[in-house]
């Protein structure tokens, strides 16, 4: 619970931070959010490509960029801090694999992502529609060790359901079927999908 | 009529994690622009993301100095604050979420926001070749894995072959509607398909209808052109 409250007290730090780059480009308030993302964005490349800690660098580089640059854009009862960031990482690793991928598109990140993100018919339903971070982090600690290995797989090494089948020596049913039961068991899903 | 299916959890969390490949994220997309319930969802399956990304164990840079990345920042050409006056503008044109919650009506023929790179000139304007006396083509794109994004256009009425799959098939539908044994697929409808499927999809009478469809193999006639 400690810790749990520790989470909710950085976020709302966070998110008083990145407010303070936006609206007066406050450079304490960025190096607040450069000391506390930038291992994150690190670990988080790394996850993918464990050893390459140049590509690590880049990313991390290319995503507190975009931080300055969109800071303005943040809407926070939209997305906490954390989600923001993660939607911008993951961004720029789809286009950073684009850029060196085998064949040419001229779809990137943005033409898939932009304002897909929704709160609810109306502002007073975001809270029953975003969860709070702590019923995510709950519904984390209590997942099947099973069920949140291929969550991570998924999320964090940025694994297709086939690799995840391959690595994990599974059939390509038995990872999707563990998905959908976490998704389930957090109550993530809404509309009985 | 209101849209009845949905990617299932698998789909949508790869998404939202960034693991589809380009082809079949545009499928989602696309699904996303119509359906609240689905964007919704993705909402929450990014908030996972977040969380999963916080709980890593932090691994800082012996490297990156905040001093370079701030001479990089200030060496910007001005036109990031540009960028965010240009976001504004496109608020206020009505086409951001915030503003209008179901950016394309199921009963419209507008082309989905992620697709208009690729439909630059509408759907007119696509070079379509015949398959079939009732169907029509236009490739898209092939996607970062090789994947075929392609439309299809089908006549009022008209049948496409019968046809199983060696792969996924995703198939979104953008305008009118289709029926197969599995059941009656509406404008706005996902639908995922796999090895196991053989079916028939058919038209329905009342319209043209138009799919995005985004396949891994070539699909593998059991049946002949309708
Ligand atoms: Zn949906
Ligand atoms: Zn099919």
């Amino acid at each position: 619970m400690v810790q749990a409250q520790q989470k909710a007290d950085q976020q709302k730090q966070l998110k008083l931070w990145l407010k303070a780059v936006g609206q007066s480009q406050d450079r304490a308030a960025f190096a607040k959010l450069f000391e506390h993302y930038v291992p994150l964005l690190r670990a988080y490349s790394l996850a993918q490509e464990p050893g390459a800690t140049l590509v690590a660098d880049d990313l991390a580089q290319e995503v507190m960029i975009k931080i300055w640059n969109k800071a303005a854009s943040y809407n926070p009862s939209m997305a906490n801090t954390n989600t923001w960031v993660f939607t911008l990482a993951r961004n720029a690793r789809i286009d950073a694999l684009r850029r060196n991928g085998r064949y040419n598109t001229n779809i990137d990140a943005d033409d898939l992502f932009e304002n897909m993100e929704d709160e609810g018919p109306d502002p007073f339903q975001a809270a029953q529609t975003l969860m709070t971070q702590e019923t995510i982090n709950a519904g984390l600690a209590k997942l099947p060790k099973e069920q949140a290995d291929v969550l991570h797989k998924v999320y964090l090494q940025g694994r297709s359901h086939q690799q995840a089948s391959e690595e994990l020596r599974l059939p390509l049913g038995t990872i999707k079927s563990r998905i959908r039961l976490a998704l389930k068991k957090m109550h993530l899903l809404i509309g009985g999908q | 009529m209101a849209i009845t299916q949905h990617p299932s959890g698998d789909w949508l969390s790869g998404y939202a994690a960034g693991t589809l490949p380009l082809g079949q994220a545009l499928c989602v997309s696309a699904h996303l622009e119509f359906c609240s319930q689905c964007r919704q969802n993705y909402s929450r399956l990014s908030q996972l993301g977040g969380e999963l990304m916080q709980s890593l164990e932090p691994a800082p840079s012996p490297k990156l100095s905040l001093d370079e990345l701030m001479a990089r920042i200030d060496a910007q050409p001005k036109k990031a604050t540009q960028d965010i006056e240009a976001y504004d503008l496109d608020l206020s044109d009505g086409s951001s979420s915030a503003v209008a919650r179901d950016r394309i009506k199921p009963s419209g023929t507008v082309i989905p926001r992620s697709l208009r790179k690729l439909i630059p000139g509408g759907y007119q304007k696509l070079k379509w070749s015949r398959i079939s006396p009732s169907i029509r083509s236009a490739e898209l794109c092939r996607d970062d894995k090789g994947l075929k994004v392609e439309l299809l256009r089908i006549k009022p009425g008209g049948a496409s072959p019968t046809h199983t799959h060696l792969g996924d098939e995703l198939t979104m539908i953008l305008q009118g509607s289709f029926s197969d044994e599995t059941g009656v697929y509406h404008t706005g409808d996902f639908m995922a398909c796999d090895q196991s499927h053989t079916h028939t999809p058919v038209a329905s009478l009342d319209r043209e209808c138009i799919c995005l469809t985004v396949t891994q193999a070539p699909i593998q006639l059991t049946g002949f052109f309708g």
